[in-house]
């Protein structure tokens, strides 16, 4: 008799575990859609922040940001866009406009490591030519093709302790420059 | 505190007591929790939320604010739906100022006409000598008292104006009763109306009705709370009925007392003291008709038998408080 009343509340409590555990899954389900939602009609992956100032992605990086100090007046400043990205040690992108208002540059790196810098912070592109840059060991230059079909060159190489990424539409001897002076500005 | 961190507060505090409000209303209706008093006991936690909860969370665990916390390990950051901008404002301070407007709105709504309706009652007599109060109102009200186990408290009788039938006083309980009241419901309708105000009475309702506008008044900002208090108040409303009724053993006198009570007083006295103030007039007719379909389902209750208790209510009330915690800690 006591037997079959303990495995009633037994049965009942697993029950109303059961239940407690669908209510709160069903709302962090629905919070973590809402979380999502606004990245996603931005088209940014979950994580990817956009930022108004390079000051500002230094405050929530909590890292100085890397900058060329050889800037062509061929491009606007300040950038066009500023985006971080919190996961993996943490990276930035920042991408520039040329004069005439189209994308032109793009600069990423990393915060700490140098792990390789992929999406989200990159568009997918397509290599078409790789081939080693006199920019350290295992600097690379490539020539990409973007989702829009525009061709760019990319300069991949580590330094200070960070991956950097440039790509450029510009004359490579430009990008070679700037990526240089990211060196020699010594922060 | 900086400014942004008590906006950061106000909407931490709104969007968990929505989301607590929620799943305890969710939980309430599969749990088929129907006992008003188990009701209550849940609800309240829902009120505790933004009073206790959240205040410890927000100042106890200052790391939850953090970018890293936000990026990382949030479920839901608030300050991502401040990335889609409209008119140059971000839609997370859009859904604040909105909500904060509601919540003004409907605090307001309660405590000016409160302020305005206090006016002084008749004085309180003893029940021997509630001068001008008909024997059959004496005679109910001591039947009441003894169907309760209780001393019978002063009755206050208004000779005049509206069907009035209320408790009241916080330090001197008092049971208000008019002329037209009396005049309206028969005997065994009018014991156990009297009943229903008795029990309010012994649980300190007028008390805890203070207490209630205090935390409203706290949490002014909040819409979610000010729309919990109106529940809980209904809940209070529904245990009286059920104490009521156990008293007197008569559900369906008490029922259509409560009918009679509200055709006779309802649309005539309440709503104009509202249409002074702001949006009064766009909310009085969905008030009225969520206070018609309130008594409603009072009045079913009442003809349906008394609500049993669910078992395990300690079980469930921490399991839910519980997982609540673990929910929202990661809401930001």
């Amino acid at each position: 008799m006591r037997a079959g009343a303990l495995g009633r509340a037994l049965g009942e409590g697993a029950g109303a575990l059961w239940t407690l555990a669908l209510v709160l899954g069903g709302a962090a389900a629905m919070l973590s859609g809402l979380d999502a939602l606004p990245g996603w009609l931005r088209g940014e992956p979950r994580g990817v922040r956009r930022v108004a100032s390079v000051d500002e992605a230094e405050r929530i990086m909590r890292s100085r940001i890397l900058l060329p100090s050889y800037f062509p007046d061929s491009y606007r400043w300040p950038p066009s866009s500023i985006r971080v990205w919190r996961e993996g040690g943490g990276a930035v992108a920042l991408a520039f406009d040329a004069r005439d208002g189209s994308p032109a540059l793009l600069l990423a790196e990393t915060v700490s490591g140098t792990g390789a810098l992929t999406a989200p912070l990159l568009p997918d592109s397509a290599v078409i030519q790789k081939q080693g840059a006199a920019l350290g060991e295992g600097a690379t230059l490539s020539r990409i093709v973007s989702e829009d079909g525009t061709l760019w060159n990319e300069l991949e190489w580590t330094a200070a302790g960070r991956r950097f990424v440039l790509r450029g539409r510009g004359p490579l001897d430009v990008l070679m420059r700037m990526a240089r002076s990211i060196h020699g500005a010594g922060r | 505190m900086a400014a942004a961190r008590w906006v950061d507060f106000a909407g931490q505090s709104i969007l968990h007591t929505l989301v607590a409000a929620l799943v305890i209303e969710a939980l309430v209706r599969l749990w088929r929790v129907r006992q008003p008093e188990q009701r209550t006991g849940f609800r309240l936690l829902a009120l505790a939320w933004p009073l206790l909860v959240v205040p410890a969370l927000f100042f106890g665990f200052p790391e939850r604010s953090d970018e890293a916390f936000q990026d990382a390990r949030a479920l839901f950051a608030a300050r991502r739906w401040d990335e889609l901008t409209l008119l140059g404002a971000g839609l997370d301070a859009w859904w604040l100022a909105g909500m904060v407007l509601l919540g003004v709105a409907l605090f307001l709504m309660d405590l000016v006409p409160l302020l305005r309706s206090r006016a002084p009652l008749p004085p309180p007599f003893p029940l021997e000598a509630a001068a001008g109060a008909p024997a059959r109102a004496r005679e109910a009200l001591a039947e009441a008292a003894l169907a309760l186990s209780l001393r019978a408290p002063p009755l206050a009788f208004v000779p005049e104006g509206p069907p009035l039938f209320y408790c009241t006083g916080a330090r001197r309980p008092t049971v208000v009763v008019s002329r037209q009241a009396v005049d309206l419901l028969d005997p065994a309708e009018l014991r156990c109306a009297f009943a229903h105000e008795l029990s309010h009475l012994e649980r300190r309702d007028p008390v805890l009705g203070w207490a209630l506008m205090g935390a409203r008044a706290l949490l002014w900002f909040n819409p979610v709370v000010q729309i919990l208090v109106r529940a809980l108040a209904r809940d209070s409303e529904r245990l009286a009925d059920e104490r009521a009724a156990l008293a007197t053993g008569d559900r369906l006198a008490l029922a259509s007392g409560l009918l009679k009570l509200y055709r006779a007083s309802e649309g005539r006295y309440a709503l104009p003291a509202r249409r002074n103030l702001p949006l009064s007039a766009a909310l009085a007719a969905p008030i009225a008709r969520a206070r018609a379909h309130d008594i409603g389902l009072r009045c079913r209750a009442l003809l349906d038998p008394a609500p049993a208790r669910v078992r395990l209510s300690a079980f469930r009330f921490v399991a839910l408080a519980a997982g609540l915690f673990l929910l929202l800690f990661f809401v930001v």
